[in-house]
């Protein structure tokens, strides 16, 4: 142990005894550990996200809900459409009461990480780019997640639900949770995801997610952050695609006091991948979003609309990287950031980042960063609705636009119902 | 019901319009024609209020009150409504929601009970018969993706949820197949009363063979150039516009 980490809020994470295995991962991550800091704002990646806040907390394992929390602490986040495919993990621990994963067809294989055996070579394969801190954090020291595999060919009807519920006591540290989650569909698999991620009090969550999707599978993947308010949220997705399979992104952003999303998805030949957002922040929340999706082969397909809705002294970021590698000819990639902003302090930087190096390709970029558009108010007034009215429902419809696809009926609701909570549009009535 | 003196209006500082009268009454059936850009739409949008156009003369009321004096939405809830040209898309407001949240503010304003969601199911399916719509736009985001003809209907559904006392209707007939057409002609049709005014604005007179006017009226450059029955859009219909601008152009030089 050096002293830098001993003196970095890191410590309280590293000093506790290395989990068992992924052995060769874990010592590379502690080694890219070692000396670091926090990184700060002149850093060009954490420039508009500054982690002062965190660099007096000590970090500490969290511990075990006790008592554990039962079923009726568990059941308003459960989906009657996941009922029977739904892993749940409280404190980052595994909650096999809360869980049921009995209704998956033959060959699914849906459970804790911590029953995978190293066998699951997979893990720490996926993606590329260099890890940021927070999840070689994981890497280093997580102790629990989930492993999802669907074999060749099947395609799984039910959604499936990967419930995350943090409520750790902090005991003067700050609790750390650090799930882990690796996929991986097989050829011509088909799978509809929903990640999702709730909680009380102050804590940290980091987790990482890896992905693979092989030649012809098509994996959507919904993934909701609901941390509370007091939390702090770093979050990795990394995500390997191959030859003509499909990966369908929704990432919602609501809670959390600083966080992060983190997705990287490379795209092989003829792949097709979605890596949409929303971050609907108020107060002091700051909600950042660094993508980067890289058309590594030809003929891939990438789409990218990504939202934020910033009322009271909120920011959002939002840096968006593609890629398109010498030879990914014929790719064809939009990507979108539309900002809405409700206050005069709200504020939102977006940058996005295009690099080609191909010249047979179809790629457009757009940023636009403002407040309602006249036309839809006058719209809207013409209708009958007074002009604050007009106001809620058109920052209601900017955010919702964004949850009329999720398949899950439920889930869709009640996202619904949080967004007319937050878009002062709840006055309006029922319009879920 | 409306009466408009002497208006004058004009958007980014270049006047559109240049002196309207017009007086409609219940009961009434007006048709604006003329060529494109001769300020139809402009007239439209000032009466239902629309914030880029700046009203820098005359004078308008609507049921014996200042038009004027009333915010757009004031006007929409005192019975007021346009179908516009070219209707906007709100993305994520799905379209059922709008509607009942128009109707219930409409309902709230004139004291009547508003409907909860079930009940405006029932209602909102009977109008959607009216129009000939197909359920599943209910569900979809307000006009998204909507194709013109689609949007006009969709126009026509909301006055036929709302009820005004005065519609006018901007160029129903654009984007819209003949038989559209007539089916939305048909709902108007129906959903006019003796205490109630239409105002249809149109640059063909193809939409009036089912709409059928009492008044019709030239507009151009801003100004009503001629009024007559329903034998003036049969005749423009044969002869087009220009005859009708050469005798204003050679009254006024007399
Ligand atoms: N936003 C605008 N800015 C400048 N001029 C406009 C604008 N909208 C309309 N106009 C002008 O006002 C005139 C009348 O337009 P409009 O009322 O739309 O005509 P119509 O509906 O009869 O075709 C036209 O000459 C048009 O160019
Ligand atoms: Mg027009």
């Amino acid at each position: 142990m050096t002293p830098a980490v001993d003196a970095s809020p890191l410590s309280g994470l590293l000093t506790v005894p290395r989990p068992e295995g992924w052995e060769a991962l874990r010592t590379a991550a502690e080694a890219r550990l070692t000396g670091q800091e926090l990184p700060d704002t002149s850093l060009e990646d954490w420039k508009y996200l500054d982690l002062a806040a965190l660099r007096d907390l000590a970090f500490r394992p969290a511990v075990a809900a006790l008592p554990a929390l039962a079923s009726a602490d568990v059941q308003p986040y459960v989906h009657p459409e996941m009922m029977a495919s739904r892993q749940v993990f409280v404190n980052g621990f595994h909650a096999p009461h809360a869980s049921c994963a009995t209704g998956l067809p033959p060959g699914v294989r849906f459970f804790p990480i911590s029953a995978a055996s190293e066998a699951c070579r997979l893990l720490g394969t996926l993606g590329e780019g260099a890890p940021d801190l927070f999840e070689d954090l994981n890497t280093a020291r997580f102790t629990e997640g989930a492993v999802l595999l669907v074999p060749q060919n099947v395609r799984v009807e039910v959604p499936l639900h990967l419930l995350f519920l943090n409520r750790p006591a902090g005991d003067g540290a700050l609790p750390t949770v650090l799930p882990r989650v690796l996929v991986a569909l097989d050829r011509g698999a088909e799978l509809e995801l929903v990640e999702e991620h709730h909680g009380e009090g102050a804590y940290l969550s980091c987790p990482v997610v890896e992905i693979r999707v092989a030649e012809g599978a098509i994996l959507r993947h919904e993934r909701i952050q609901r941390e509370s308010p007091e939390a702090f949220h770093f979050g990795a997705l990394k995500a390997e695609v191959a030859r003509g399979g499909q990966y369908h992104s929704r990432t919602l952003s609501f809670g959390g006091r600083l966080s992060r999303q983190r997705p990287r998805v490379r795209l092989a030949e003829g792949a097709e991948a979605t890596l949409d957002g929303l971050a609907l922040l108020g107060g002091q929340q700051v909600a950042d979003t660094h993508s980067f999706l890289h058309h590594a082969e030809p003929h891939g397909t990438s789409r990218q609309l990504h939202k934020c809705v910033v009322d009271g002294q909120a920011r959002a970021v939002f840096d968006g990287q593609i890629r398109v590698a010498p030879g990914a000819q014929v790719t064809d990639a939009q990507q979108q950031s539309r900002n809405l902003l409700l206050s005069e302090k709200a504020r939102v930087d977006t940058k996005p980042q295009l690099e080609i190096y191909a010249d047979d390709v179809k790629c457009s970029h757009g940023a636009a960063v403002g407040q309602l558009d006249p036309d839809e108010l006058f719209y809207l007034q013409s209708r009958g609705l007074d002009p604050e009215d007009a106001r809620n429902l058109l920052t209601y419809g900017f955010a919702a636009d964004l949850l009329a696809r999720i398949p899950v009926a439920s889930l869709r609701r009640s996202l619904r119902h949080l967004v007319l909570a937050r878009t002062q549009a709840a006055s309006l009535g029922d319009l879920a | 019901m409306l009466s408009i003196k002497n208006l004058t209006a004009s958007i980014n500082g270049t006047p559109v319009l240049k002196g309207i009268d017009l007086e409609i009454k219940a009961g009434e059936i007006h048709a604006i024609m003329g060529p494109n850009g001769s300020g139809k739409s402009t007239l439209g949008k000032v009466l239902v209020g629309h914030p880029s156009y700046e009203v820098t003369g005359g004078e308008v009321t609507f049921d014996g009150k200042n038009l004027f004096d009333l915010e757009p939405d004031v006007r929409a809830r005192a019975g007021l409504f346009m179908g516009f040209q070219h209707p906007i898309e709100v993305p994520g407001v799905s379209n059922a929601a709008f509607l009942r949240l128009a109707y219930n503010k409409k309902a709230e304003a004139e004291g009547r009970d508003e409907l909860d969601p079930l009940e405006f199911d029932d209602f909102i399916r009977e109008k959607i018969k009216l129009v000939s719509m197909k359920e599943e736009f209910l569900d979809r985001s307000l006009n998204e993706g909507f194709s013109g003809g689609e949007k006009k209907r969709n126009e026509i559904l909301q006055m036929a949820v709302l009820e005004p006392k005065l519609a006018i209707l901007d160029e129903l007939d654009s984007g819209l197949d003949i038989d559209a057409l007539r089916v939305l002609g048909d709902a108007v049709n129906r959903l006019m009363r003796p205490e109630r005014a239409l105002l249809v604005i149109t640059h063909f007179p193809r939409i009036l063979e089912t709409i059928r006017p009492q008044f019709v009226h030239v507009l151009s450059g801003g100004r009503i150039l001629k009024s007559a029955g329903p034998e003036l859009a049969v005749e423009l219909e044969e002869r087009g516009y220009d005859w009708v601008l050469e005798e204003a152009a050679a009254g006024g030089s007399r």
